[in-house]
């Protein structure tokens, strides 16, 4: 009794578990492979040694600049500017890595499988095609986490000197983990896509080019037609093409170690999201307790992505803001014009920081989903592809004698089934 | 309720379709348990197809195929659980050590941690790779990686193994090696299904065979079965010392007894003697009379017996007859 009752028990929960051993049991061969002689371990210690080297390289740089310019400032200052310049600096080289490493490791995931006729020998197994991509993905991704995450330490130079917060070193880890599992995901979508691999290759890098480059391409593309369009108002490209932007990330998260907000990278920012340093023809409007930041048409656009009237943090007020006391009730517009407030004079510093990498994050992670999901459908046997969308039912005796006897009536699907043979009968 | 399990394979009026070339064209077969059923049919008759419809591998565009008893479409992952493939051609992780091979497998199929440990042994064991156990994948030879892939099918103890031309590209003793693995395995109960080009291996090895040429399954029983339903009698080799007035002379005495049919002049047998072909179409006792009377009439007869047809025989007359009846 109890033997037949517990797999029924909890069919969800064991179809989980059966998932994660399956994915255990990918992931462990692709380690096997993977950490086999000393080639990770060498490649693991080339990519530190070279951190590093840049991490002093950068100081050799900046130390004596810094060190001149704060004659006046006081040594706090260059002190934060030579970790500046080492956070920059790693942070890039890091992504830079990681845009080529990551693709590297999972364009091979399948086509490789192919190539060397594996593939059909791992698919006759009751493993799952989910199981199968997932688990690629996750060795992949473990091997190049554990590059990124082996690298932390010497980031935390920047530490002794100041200038970046652990918090920026957290955003720094996040974008670039982000970064990882999406070019990794999509790589191994082209792996299951195309069987050579060498194509599949090409295809993933020119994909990841695309993220990188095309995208800001096309970005200046809308931009100065946005321009030429716009009548009497001038219209911005749309941002979101720049969501997925690994370099614009990353620039979001430097942006953030510069003093007060202030410099070349927000400047950057600052255009693209038309959050203007300068805020010409722009300005603050406050309902209540709330402060907007507004366009010359006194529509919000910003801090953050606040809605008209929706709350807005008020420690995200920009610096340096006029508060204009408001009734609650009247619209920002109304404020902007009843408060006489003249929008020159509120003209002021706004930052556009935090705005690029949460926004990367949420977007490559939604790629790598998709991509993922794709690379199932396409891993499964041609031909077989319908059968396994189907959800398997824990019952389904094959109209034939013997397996009949096995399986006990009652199920958890059970009920459905008379429903459906009654309703048949009765339309008969 | 009935007691009689399925047969371990069931298909009916098989189908697959490529575009508009027909790989299987409705084939109807059952193998029961215990069985070493060989497929043997030219290149691109459907062999290899019709196994990766049995595998789960394709989707057969119509009729239905059951692996004991199960649908390959309705639930390839319970089929999978059951049976064991080999593909004809395939590669094999160079980068694993055999052990490790062979456990990732188990694993793949859910066997349990404890249950691996002491299996691989002995799968390596039944194939003779103990000694490799340790080794790369990598390191071994075309007959030892065959044999590996062999071992593999076994982790999960199926019911049903599928080897497509596992005797493909092996020299004869790691042929004779194969073969008798195929023999202990089926001594343990499993149902084999194999292809073959290479048919006397076949005929050695299994308990049935199916000839399958241009996706259909032209005969299918015993070889004994086969044989019998393509001669109407057997045929005699009879081996004779002389010269060639002693053997004409022979040829015409041959000739007029009864049961015997048109002498054909064999080739010559060893070393001196000549052999005879003669079909026969009587029984025992006719036979033995044939040869007191031979020896009687003052032939030296060194040789005297019943040619064994191999399949390869039987397929070729089988596939020409289907030729010639597709000419008519």
């Amino acid at each position: 009794m109890t033997a037949a009752a517990r797999p029924m028990a909890s069919p969800r929960r064991s179809a989980a578990r059966e998932f994660g051993s399956a994915v255990r049991t990918i992931m462990v061969k692709e380690l096997r492979g993977r950490f086999r002689g000393r080639r990770a371990f060498v490649v693991l210690t080339i990519y530190l040694g070279l951190l590093a080297l840049l991490a002093y390289g950068t100081y050799v740089l900046i130390a004596p600049t810094a060190r001149q310019a704060s004659q006046f400032g006081g040594a706090p200052n260059a002190s934060a500017s030579i970790g500046i310049g080492i956070f920059t600096v790693l942070s890039f080289f890091q992504l830079l890595l990681v845009c080529f490493i990551a693709p590297a490791f999972t364009t091979g995931a399948i086509s490789l499988e192919r190539e060397k006729q594996t593939l059909d020998l791992l698919i006759s197994t009751p493993l799952r095609p989910g199981a199968i991509v997932v688990g690629k993905l996750l060795a992949a991704l473990a091997y190049i986490g554990l590059m990124i995450l082996a690298a932390i330490p010497i980031s935390a130079i920047v530490f002794m000197y100041g200038g970046a917060t652990v918090d920026d070193l957290i955003r720094q880890q996040v974008v670039l983990l982000v970064t990882a599992l999406g070019l990794g995901a999509i790589g191994l979508f082209f792996s299951a896509l195309i069987k050579r691999t060498q194509a599949a290759t090409v295809l993933t890098y020119c994909a990841v080019l695309v993220l990188t480059v095309g995208t800001v391409l096309i970005w200046i593309f809308f931009s100065i037609l946005a321009q030429r369009d716009a009548v009497g108002v001038t219209r911005r490209a749309p941002e979101q093409i720049l969501w997925v932007n690994p370099a614009l990330a990353m620039i979001d998260v430097v942006a953030g170690t510069e003093a007060g907000n202030v410099g070349g990278l927000n400047g950057l920012l600052g255009q693209i999201t038309g959050a203007d340093i300068t805020n010409a023809g722009g300005g603050v409007t406050c309902n209540g307790n709330v402060c907007f930041q507004t366009d010359d048409k006194g529509n919000v656009i910003g801090p953050g992505s606040a809605l008209p009237g929706a709350a807005v943090d008020l420690s995200s007020r920009p610096v340096g803001g006029v508060v204009v006391a408001c009734p609650a009730d009247m619209p920002p517009n109304q404020c902007a014009a009843n408060g006489g407030q003249p929008i020159a004079a509120v003209a002021q510093p706004q930052s556009a920081v935090g705005h690029f990498w949460p926004r990367y994050s949420i977007s490559l992670a939604a790629i790598a989903v998709l991509a993922t999901l794709f690379s199932m459908r396409l891993v499964v046997p041609a031909g077989m592809r319908f059968v396994f969308r189907r959800p398997r039912r824990q019952t389904a005796p094959p109209p034939a004698p013997g397996s009949v006897a096995k399986e006990p009536p009652a199920s958890p699907a059970a009920p459905d089934v008379p429903a459906d043979i009654a309703t048949a009968e009765d339309s008969t | 309720m009935s007691m009689a399990l399925p047969p371990v394979i069931e298909t009916r009026g098989l189908v697959k379709r490529y575009g508009d070339q027909i790989a299987v064209a409705g084939v109807d077969l059952v193998v029961g348990p215990a069985e070493i059923f060989g497929l043997v049919g030219p290149n691109g008759a459907g062999k290899t197809t019709m196994m990766k419809v049995l595998a789960t591998l394709l989707a057969p565009t119509a009729g239905e195929a059951r692996v004991c008893g199960i649908s390959v479409m309705e639930d390839p992952i319970e089929v999978r659980r059951r049976i064991g493939y080999m593909p004809d051609f395939y590669g094999v992780y160079d980068d694993l050590r055999v052990w490790e091979y062979l456990d990732f497998f188990a694993r793949c199929y859910g066997v349990s941690a404890e249950r691996r440990a002491g299996m691989t042994g002995d799968l390596l064991e039944i194939v003779g790779l103990a000694d490799k156990r340790g080794a790369y994948v990598e390191s071994l030879s075309r007959g030892m990686r065959q044999r590996l892939c062999l071992a593999h099918t076994l982790v999960h103890d199926p019911a049903l193994l599928i080897l497509d031309e596992p005797a493909s590209g092996l020299d004869p003793r790691a042929r004779v090696e194969m073969r008798e693995i195929l023999r202990e395995l089926r001594g343990m109960g499993k149902t084999i299904l194999v292809s073959s080009h290479i048919l006397p291996e076949l005929a050695e090895m299994c308990t049935s065979v199916g000839i399958i040429d241009r996706g259909q399954l032209l005969r299918a029983g015993s070889i004994r079965d086969i044989e019998v339903s393509l001669r109407a009698g057997a045929v005699l080799q009879v081996d004779l010392l002389g010269d060639e007035t002693t053997i004409a002379g022979a040829e015409t005495w041959l000739s007029n007894a009864p049961h015997v049919g048109d002498v054909l002049h064999g080739d010559v047998a060893a070393g001196l003697a000549t052999r005879l072909e003669i079909p026969f179409d009587g029984d025992a006792n006719d036979q033995a009379e044939l040869l007191r009377s031979l020896i009687a009439a003052g032939y030296r007869v060194t040789g005297f017996h019943q040619a064994t047809s191999d399949l390869e025989e039987i397929f070729l007359k089988v596939t020409g007859q289907d030729e010639e009846e597709g000419a008519a």
